[in-house]
């Protein structure tokens, strides 16, 4: 397949899957991921790096400029298909109360980027995404990142097999994390 | 005007005027009366370790930078710099030997001390006294087993009698196994709502869990374990406005995490060692230190502060923890509960923002403020139970630690020599 054709079709993958999350429809959502998915989300620190003139570092072996959590650190989400299918049960409980009612979103997908993967039926895919909520009377909210998502084609079809998001917030303006991304 | 608080809280009869929870007037006494004296929480040792680090928070709504010295010892100062009042440090943690401002480059060392000022000589004619500039420290920093909490207030009673019989059910969170427990996150985010709603409802609400939360039960995040008024739960306020729900001795409060039950099961033979005897009546799962320090249990293992930010906003900081003494997968199970049910994200914890900051809201109406709320439930059924140093409900569900928690608001609101002692069981 030629390299357009086949960011044309990611990027069709990612805009469906954008309005199924808008239309909320989350089972058919979650029909997307591999039963092996890890979706993993994290916020951002403040540290200076180390050419920063604001501190004199003591100890400069341990320093840490990297504002980013680690993978095997706890993050703002971590999730395996199976919680994000009880994330979506609680929902239908008709007692969600974050979600009760519903936020209303609009997921704004750019930057797609591709790169092949380790494996032929792997790719890398990088994105942005600005996700607006609204909700009750006046509740809004933007929340602004990146994924770095790994897809994978099973039985002809896409399927993502991990998503990496990076949200730009330290503290989290948004009251809660209740919508997905 | 000085707004007459003490008539806003009568705790003998349930009511309290809702204006406590809107009026910038009151927010503001808030911050001198209660937040400028009390001893608040800053951080964990573990998130300090050695020389150098350092970790910036809040108290009431000063900035304040706590710092390990060169020494080896623990500071705590207001983050700001002596000169023109610029806040002086601007990163979340780090090490450092010293600090340096952003506008004129004053420098302080990491034990607080100026030891340097930009054209010293030319421009201040060496007449500066340096010794004198040094970055403000609290009035007093103490540790209780981990825990680093100062107090603005010279005369605040020691630190252990400001916990009196509150250090016990601490040690039931933070003191379990050899070596204590360890900070693995952090989460941060805003709320809009009152600072005195997540404090009131961490340090007795169990009231709320069966409904509040029933859809987090039902979908596997949590048992539960105060989500029924079962005869061996208990709400319990080891005075001073500290308060706790505790479960029964043999009921189980955490994630329904296999590796969690088991560790659990495990360990308890230790723990109830480490605990004494009172361990064997009852299981602490959640409670307030007054006035906005919070730590949990039961569902996911945190710390929190409740930082207020104006009458209508409040910035949760919360740290995931773990046992030290815990395998890798345990604290990887620990981490993953955490995440899960109580973060901006988590299943438990995102439904309470949603009422915490709509009983905030409606106190804006004139009317709405007019009408008092109810915290009644148990009002007169409470009793102190000298096997637990506190004041105990028999029944799982009571307001009577939300009446213990205004009582002293209101004592520290309308009394400026009331810290010492008061409120003592």
């Amino acid at each position: 397949m030629r390299n357009e054709d086949l960011i044309r079709e990611v990027e069709q993958f990612l805009y469906r899957e954008a309005r199924l999350l808008d239309s909320r429809r989350f089972h058919e959502w979650l029909e997307l991921f591999t039963d092996d998915v890890r979706y993993w989300m994290t916020g951002r620190s403040n540290r200076y790096p180390k050419s920063s003139k604001a501190i004199t570092i003591l100890d400069p072996e341990r320093y840490v400029e990297d504002d980013l959590t680690r993978p095997d650190e706890l993050a703002l989400l971590d999730e395996t298909k199976e919680t994000l299918a009880a994330r979506v049960a609680r929902l239908d409980s008709g007692m969600a109360w974050a979600e009760d009612p519903p936020s209303r979103t609009r997921h704004i997908i750019t930057n797609i980027e591709i790169e092949p993967s380790v494996s032929d039926s792997e790719l890398t895919v990088y994105s942005n995404f600005i996700v607006y909520r609204s909700r009750a009377e006046t509740e809004q909210d933007f929340y602004v990142g990146a994924r770095e998502d790994v897809l994978r084609r099973v039985d002809g079809a896409w399927k993502i097999a991990s998503r990496r998001l990076i949200l730009d917030q330290n503290v989290l303006t948004a009251k809660n994390i209740s919508v997905f991304f | 005007m000085v707004t007459e608080t003490g008539t806003l809280v009568d705790t003998d009869r349930g009511l309290l005027n809702r204006r406590i929870f809107i009026e910038p007037e009151i927010y503001r006494q808030e911050l001198e009366q209660i937040f400028a004296r009390c001893w608040l929480y800053l951080c964990h040792d573990s998130q300090i370790p050695l020389p150098g680090d350092f970790f910036t928070t809040y108290m009431g709504e000063d900035p304040v930078l706590v710092v390990r010295g060169s020494d080896g010892q623990v500071r705590a100062f207001l983050n700001v710099c002596r000169h023109r009042g610029n806040r002086l440090c601007r990163a979340d943690d780090g090490n450092a030997a010293s600090f340096t401002c952003a506008y004129h480059g004053w420098t302080y060392g990491n034990d607080g001390r100026l030891t340097g000022v930009p054209n010293l000589r030319e421009a201040y004619y060496n007449e500066l006294d340096r010794g004198r500039w040094g970055l403000h420290p609290v009035a007093q920093l103490d540790n209780y087993k981990g825990l680093y909490f100062a107090t603005f207030d010279p005369e605040a009673p020691p630190l252990r009698e400001y916990l009196g019989e509150m250090a016990w059910y601490l040690d039931t969170f933070v003191d379990r196994r050899e070596g204590g427990i360890e900070i693995v996150a952090t989460h941060k985010w805003v709320m809009p709502c009152n600072w005195k709603f997540p404090a009131e409802n961490f340090g007795g609400d169990a009231y709320h869990v069966q409904w509040s939360h029933l859809s987090a039960i039902t979908t596997g995040f949590s048992v539960g374990s105060t989500a029924r008024p079962a005869d061996t739960n208990r709400v319990v306020s080891p005075g001073q406005g500290h308060g706790l729900i505790c479960i029964g001795p043999d009921a189980f409060g955490d994630a329904p995490m296999p590796e969690i039950q088991a560790y659990e099961r495990d360990i308890r033979p230790e723990v109830e060692t480490r605990l004494g005897p009172r361990a064997k009546l009852v299981n602490p799962i959640v409670g307030t230190v007054f006035p906005n320090f919070s730590v949990l249990r039961g569902t996911s293992r945190t710390l929190r502060v409740w930082q207020p930010r104006g009458p209508e906003k409040t910035e949760i900081w919360s740290w995931v923890v773990v046992d030290k003494a815990a395998s890798p997968e345990v604290k990887r199970a620990f981490q993953l509960s955490g995440v899960r049910g109580f973060s901006p994200g988590g299943t438990f914890e995102q439904d309470d923002m949603d009422n915490w900051q709509e009983c905030t809201q409606t106190c804006r109406g004139v009317m709405s403020r007019r009408v008092p709320v109810n915290t009644q439930m148990g009002l007169g059924h409470e009793r102190y139970d000298p096997a637990l140093g506190a004041s105990v409900s028999d029944c799982g569900f009571s307001e009577s630690n939300h009446r213990e928690f205004y009582r002293r608001w209101a004592e520290l609101m309308t009394n400026k020599t009331a810290l010492r002692g008061a409120g003592d069981a």
